[in-house]
C-alpha cells in the first residue's frame, strides 16, 4: 500500500486497515485526507488480494469532522472541495470490497458521514456520535440523504437538526451500528465482524449493495428490471458455477 | 470559470492525453416523421386486445414514437404489401434523411455540394440503387462524391459507419464526411398477432440522424469531440439472436428474449479493452452515449459496467420519446448531450451501440 499523509495503512492477509491520522489528534478531515482516501479507494479496488477495507481512527477519536481550518478566509469559498468529498464518499460506498467502520471515542460530522458509507459498522461502548453541522450553520453533506434510510425520517431529523450526541448503545438500537462492544474486546469484535462478512463474492457484493441503495428510491417495476440484470450477472459468475457443480446440477434431458 | 471535475483531475494524474490531431464530429442533425403516436394509439390502430401484447406495449418504458403508419381504414391499420413497405422505406428515408442532413449542414453554412464522402446506414429496407444515390439526386451532392451504403448491419451500424468516417477523415484531412443513419422501422413491421412481432412492433421507431466528420486543426472542442479510438466485439455464438426472418414475402425482425442479458454479460469486454489501452477507467468517464436498445438491455449494461440511470439519462429519454431508432439512436442520444449544454473542454465520453451479430461497438470520444 502507498504512503499517505493523513492515513496509516496496513495490510494483514486480505484485510486492509486505514487509520485516520492527523497531527491534531482528532482526525479532522481536510482536503489532503479526501485525496488520500480517494487514492486509497483506487488502490484497494485494484488489489485482487484484498477483500475487506477497515476504516478506523485512534483509541479516542474516530474523527471530529470537517477541518474548518482548511477553508480560505480571504478568498471566495467555492463548493468544489465539498463536491470532491462527496465523490470520494460515493466511490467508497460503491467500491468492490467489503468496507467496515470501526469506531472508538468521538465520531462527529464528516466522521459519522464516513461510517454511513460502510457495509459493517461497529463501535466500542464509549463511542459518541453526532452530526453538529446544522447546529454550526452548514450541512452534514449527503448524510441528509443517507441517514434517514438507516434510521427513518424522524430520528434523522432529530439527530441532524438538534446536533445532539447519541451514545453507541443508542446508535446500535437505531440501526446505525451492527455491534457494540467493550473496549477490551474491540479488536476481537472487529475480527469477528470481518469474518462474518466473508467469503467475498465481489459481484454479488456489488450487485446486492447497489440494489439496497436503490431500495427506497425506485418503483417496483424499475427495481425488478435492475434486480433481474444484477441476478443474471451473479448466476453467470464463477462462484455460482462452482455452487451448482457442488449441488450436482440438473442434467439436460433429451 | 470551469466547473471542478474530479474525472479531469484523475485523468491528468493518470497521464491521459488525447491526440491533438484526430477526426471530429463537428455537427449533428436529426429528423423524425411528422406523426407521433403514443403506445395506446398504436394498440388502438392495431386493434389489439390481447392483454399480454398490450402489457408489452405499455410496460416497455416507451411513451411515444414517430412512425409512418398508413391511414386507418374503419379505425384499423390496413395490411401493407411488401411493395408498399419497400416504397415507404424509400420515401420515408428521403423525407427525414434529407431533413436530418439539412439540420446537420446548415449551422456550418454547408450544402450537400460541399461533401466529399457520403455514407448512408439503413437496415429497414432493401433497395437498389442505394439511398445515397437517391439522396444525391434529391439534394444536389457533387457527381464526384465518394459514397457507401451500409445495409443490414442493424442497431450497431451507426458506430461501424463512424469507424469508416474516422478512417476517411484521418486519411483526408479537412475533407468532409457526412454520415446518415436512417431507419424506417415501420417499414419492417409484420403483425402476426403473436408476442414475437408484438415486441418488435412495440419497440422500434422511425428516425434519421446525420453527422459531419472532419479532421481540421482549426476545429476545437466546441465544434465537437475527437474520435480517439474504437473497439468492437462480435459474439458469433449469438448470431441468430437478432435477425430478419422471411415471413412470406416480408422481412420480419426477430429478437431473442435473452439478448439483453447476453449483451450485458459481454459489454465489459469491449469497454474494458477500449478504456484499458487508453489508460482510462469507467468510473472516470464523463459521458456515456449509449444506444436506446430497450429498457432491459439498458439495465443490463448499467449493472455490468457500473453505470447509473443518470449516466443513461439521454439514452432513457430517447427510448421514452422515440423508441428504439436502430442505427440512428446513438446519434439522437449524442445530440441530447449538446442540447443539455454541460460538456466542457477536456471531457471524455464512451459511445456504445449494440445489435445483430451479436455485436457491441464502442467508440472513445474526447472533447
Amino acid at each position: 500500500m502507498n504512503h499517505y499523509k493523513t492515513l496509516k495503512v496496513k495490510q494483514d492477509g486480505n484485510v486492509v486497515t486505514a487509520f485516520l491520522i492527523r497531527s491534531d489528534g482528532r482526525n479532522a478531515i481536510n482536503m489532503q485526507m479526501v485525496r488520500d482516501l480517494s487514492n486509497l479507494i483506487d488502490t484497494v479496488e485494484e488489489a485482487s488480494d484484498v477483500a475487506v477495507l477497515v476504516l478506523r481512527g485512534n483509541a479516542d477519536v474516530f474523527s471530529c469532522g470537517i477541518d474548518l481550518g482548511d477553508f480560505p478566509i480571504e478568498r471566495p469559498r467555492d463548493i468544489y472541495g465539498l463536491q470532491k468529498w462527496e465523490r470520494m464518499c460515493r466511490d467508497m460506498e460503491r467500491m468492490n470490497k467489503f468496507t467496515v467502520a470501526a469506531i472508538q471515542g468521538e465520531c462527529t460530522g464528516g466522521g459519522l458521514q464516513l461510517v454511513l458509507l460502510c457495509d459493517a459498522r461497529i463501535a466500542e461502548s464509549r463511542a459518541v456520535f453526532r452530526l453538529d453541522e446544522v447546529e454550526k450553520g452548514f450541512l452534514p453533506g449527503m448524510a441528509t440523504f443517507r441517514l434517514a434510510k438507516y434510521v427513518g425520517l424522524g430520528r434523522a431529523k432529530n439527530l441532524i437538526l438538534t446536533g445532539r450526541s447519541i451514545r453507541a448503545a443508542e446508535a446500535l438500537d437505531w440501526g446505525i451500528l451492527d455491534q457494540v462492544c467493550e473496549q477490551a474486546s474491540f479488536e476481537v469484535t472487529l475480527q469477528q465482524t470481518i469474518q462474518s462478512l466473508l467469503p467475498f463474492h465481489p459481484v454479488a457484493l456489488e450487485m446486492a449493495r447497489r440494489l439496497l441503495a436503490e431500495s427506497y428510491a425506485a418503483s417496483y417495476d424499475e427495481f425488478l428490471g435492475h434486480y433481474l440484470a444484477a441476478q443474471h450477472r451473479c448466476i453467470h459468475s464463477e462462484a455460482f458455477r462452482r455452487l451448482i457443480e457442488k449441488a450436482g446440477g440438473k442434467k439436460d434431458s433429451q | 470559470m470551469p466547473i471542478y471535475n474530479p474525472n479531469h483531475a484523475w485523468r491528468k494524474k493518470a497521464g491521459f492525453v488525447a491526440p491533438a490531431a484526430a477526426p471530429r464530429i463537428v455537427s449533428v442533425g436529426t429528423a423524425t416523421p411528422p406523426r407521433k403516436y403514443t403506445q395506446e394509439e398504436v394498440l388502438e390502430l392495431f386493434g389489439e386486445t390481447n392483454p399480454k401484447v398490450r402489457s408489452i406495449f405499455l410496460g416497455g418504458h416507451i411513451s411515444s414514437r414517430h412512425l409512418y403508419l398508413p391511414e386507418p381504414v374503419d379505425g384499423v391499420l390496413p395490411e401493407e404489401s411488401n411493395q408498399e413497405l419497400l416504397d415507404k422505406h424509400l420515401s420515408g428515408a428521403l423525407e427525414i434523411g434529407s431533413r436530418a442532413i439539412k439540420e446537420c449542414l446548415h449551422p456550418l453554412g454547408l450544402d450537400p455540394y460541399d461533401i466529399d464522402f457520403f455514407s448512408v446506414v439503413s437496415t429497414t429496407g432493401f433497395l437498389c440503387p442505394g439511398i445515397t444515390a437517391h439522396l444525391i439526386k434529391k439534394m444536389g451532392f457533387r457527381e464526384s462524391v465518394r459514397r457507401i451504403d451500409i445495409l443490414g448491419m442493424g442497431c450497431n451500424a451507426g458506430v461501424n459507419a463512424l469507424q469508416t468516417m474516422a478512417s476517411f477523415a484521418t486519411a483526408n484531412p479537412s475533407m468532409l464526411g457526412l454520415q446518415l443513419c436512417v431507419e424506417i422501422c415501420s417499414a419492417a413491421y409484420v403483425d402476426k398477432r403473436n408476442l414475437v412481432t408484438a415486441v418488435v412492433n412495440s419497440l422500434f421507431g422511425d428516425g434519421a440522424a446525420a453527422i459531419l466528420v472532419r479532421q481540421d486543426p482549426a476545429d476545437t472542442w466546441q465544434q465537437g469531440p475527437r474520435l480517439i479510438d474504437f473497439e468492437s466485439l462480435i459474439i458469433p455464438d449469438a448470431i441468430r439472436a437478432m435477425r430478419y426472418d422471411l415471413d412470406n414475402t416480408k422481412l420480419s425482425f426477430f429478437l431473442d428474449r435473452d439478448i439483453p442479458y447476453v449483451i450485458g454479460a459481454n459489454v465489459e469486454k469491449p469497454v474494458g479493452r477500449l478504456l484499458g489501452r487508453n489508460g482510462l477507467k469507467s468510473k472516470y468517464i464523463d459521458h456515456w452515449v449509449v444506444h436506446s436498445g430497450g429498457k432491459k438491455v439498458i439495465d443490463a449494461i448499467e449493472y455490468n459496467i457500473g453505470l447509473t440511470d443518470h449516466d443513461m439519462r439521454h439514452t432513457l429519454q430517447i427510448l421514452r420519446n422515440y423508441g428504439n431508432l436502430s442505427s440512428g439512436a446513438v446519434l439522437f442520444s449524442y445530440k441530447e448531450f449538446y442540447r443539455e449544454g454541460l460538456i466542457q473542454s477536456g471531457d471524455v465520453g464512451v459511445m456504445i451501440a449494440m445489435g445483430p451479430g451479436t455485436s457491441i461497438e464502442t467508440a472513445l470520444l474526447a472533447w
